[in-house]
């Protein structure tokens, strides 16, 4: 509890200080109310605009999840596959380094007009942003297991299958997770930026309008819930890898 | 296979123990060749308890791999019941057990124990059974639910034998399976390996760097060394089974250990000039 505290108190204060802060300067006329509401101001779109932020972020987190989802799931099969194969692992696996140096941003308008706006569209944008990650973690988590495992596994028999699913799998879940990490973060990002000229609707959609309609609380409201939504994903993930690798508490002697 | 090799009747005489025939290991390495092994022959008859000892290099634990199918010598043949490693490892006749326990961070003792009958697609219930039993056999009792972290480098190694043991092996393969133990460890723990080879019948193949636990193990100790490796001598150790602790106070006991130190003594000879 105490070492909660510890953990939780120390940025609470410090973005508590923050609003502290922002709220004076806005009341002294030092931010211009047109960029960036009041908190109070803000804290008033959060609750007014309630219904049209609720429509807009389940269609947000709608995209960004399955995205993430189907990127996360197609990854780990392409690392699995990879796996197999030296030869192809020397073909593919270059070339997934370099797809990182290609700015999302600079392919999104190209993907909407292979594909229309709408859905389909930022989930294939989405998916690219978590299938990347998870294919190069998994590909080096993959071959990380020791060579003793193998030994042992090759001593009892065990076929290729067996391997991967009783050595392989189980050693590359903290590459697994450091995939899923960067994913959580990038897919709510790359959902938003597929919206702004993909959709008609979403939180990315919704900052395009407010802004274009000089809505700046509304604005604000939709970058907050965005940060929210990702942080909530992030925790989850963080749940999700202290529940599934219960030895690693171990390990670390906690 | 060499010609010679080929026109040799198959060597399916001595079916049910170890027999390894002119076997031969050289590593290249560029235009360097290492002779890992020169023309090696050992029997082990079945149900009898053999160790290997030597200096670092004298192609002990080579031997081992070789029985247990890790690699493959450039030359000779090496049987186990009759069969090749190859064969032996398919219908899971040996158990190998190395030095460091290896040991699935991930699973439980329990579930690292069952690995093998796992892998073997014993049913889940018959499974269970069967690693209770061979974790009592190694008095584990109430860590099944332990993580291998969690234990101490003891119970690890006595973890890996309940895992070796579980599928009932004809031959235990051990590489230094308590070399990284302490010396009081080691001894009880040999004791208890003892017992265990006697309600099992398991013949014994055992690579260690100790004398006292070469003597108290085996049979026969076989005395290796390096460059190249070869077997220079077989030494008897007629205490039979059913041993006790007491065997260490036995006149025996002491002339064996000269007897071995001297004939290790020689063999590492060569590593001096």
């Amino acid at each position: 509890m105490k070492q909660l505290a510890a953990l939780v108190l120390p940025p609470v204060i410090l973005l508590g200080t923050t609003i502290a802060l922002w709220g004076w300067m806005s009341a002294q006329g030092m931010i211009p109310n047109y960029l960036l509401p009041s908190p109070g101001k803000l804290a008033g779109a959060l609750v007014g605009d309630r219904s049209v932020l609720l429509r807009h972020g389940l269609a947000t987190t709608e995209e960004a999840l399955s995205g993430y989802v189907i990127g996360s799931v197609l990854g780990l099969l392409a690392a699995v596959v990879l796996s197999f194969s030296r030869r192809l692992r020397a073909c593919f696996f270059p070339l997934a380094l370099a797809t990182q140096a290609i700015p999302i941003i600079a392919v999104t308008p190209l993907i909407v007009l292979v594909m229309g706006r709408g859905m389909p569209a930022i989930l294939t944008l989405v998916s690219i942003t978590a299938f990347f990650p998870m294919l190069i973690n998994m590909t080096r988590g993959l071959r990380v297991a020791d060579r003793g495992y193998h030994e042992l596994l090759h001593s009892l028999s065990a076929s290729r299958l067996q391997r991967l699913a009783i050595v392989e799998l189980p050693g590359a879940f903290p590459y697994l997770f450091a995939a899923l990490r960067v994913a959580a973060t990038a897919c709510f990002i790359n959902a938003i930026v597929g919206e702004w000229i993909g959709s008609n609707i979403g939180l990315g959609y919704l900052v395009v309008i407010s802004g274009q309609y000089f809505k700046m609380p509304t604005l604000w409201a939709a970058i907050v819930v965005t940060a929210a939504l990702t942080l909530i994903l992030v925790g989850i993930v963080a749940v999700m890898e202290r529940v599934m690798t219960p030895w690693a508490a171990t390990e670390h002697g906690s | 296979m060499s010609a010679a090799l080929a026109n040799q009747p198959p060597l399916r005489a001595r079916a049910d123990g170890i027999s390894i025939r002119d076997v031969q290991m050289v590593y290249r390495r560029g235009v360097q060749t290492t002779t890992a092994l020169a023309g090696c022959n050992l029997e082990i008859p079945a149900g009898s308890w053999v160790s290997l000892i030597g200096a670092s290099g004298c192609g002990k634990s080579t031997l081992l791999r070789i029985l247990s199918d890790i690699v493959q010598p450039t030359s000779g043949q090496a049987l186990l019941g009759g069969l090749t490693p190859t064969e032996a490892r398919a219908e899971r006749r040996f158990a190998l057990v190395s030095q460091h326990a290896v040991m699935l961070p991930w699973r439980k003792v329990l579930a690292n124990v069952e690995l093998g009958l796992e892998v073997a697609r014993v049913p889940k219930a018959e499974r269970r059974r069967r690693a209770e039993e061979a974790i009592e056999m190694v008095g584990l009792r109430g860590f099944e639910r332990a993580y291998p972290s969690e234990l101490s480098g003891g119970m690890r190694q006595r973890a890996a034998i309940a895992r070796a043991l579980t599928l009932k092996p004809a031959y235990l393969l051990m590489d230094e399976p308590f070399g990284a133990l302490d010396e009081l460890l080691r001894d009880r723990l040999n004791f208890e390996l003892l017992r265990i080879l006697e309600e099992t019948k398991a013949t014994l193949l055992l690579v260690t760097h100790s004398i006292s636990e070469a003597i108290i193990l085996s049979d026969k100790v076989v005395v290796m060394s390096p460059r190249p490796g070869r077997i220079t001598q077989e030494i008897d150790i007629d205490f039979g089974h059913n041993r006790s602790p007491a065997i260490r106070d036995d006149p025996r006991f002491g002339r064996l250990e000269s007897e071995l130190r001297h004939a290790l003594g020689h063999s590492m000879g060569d590593e001096h000039h």
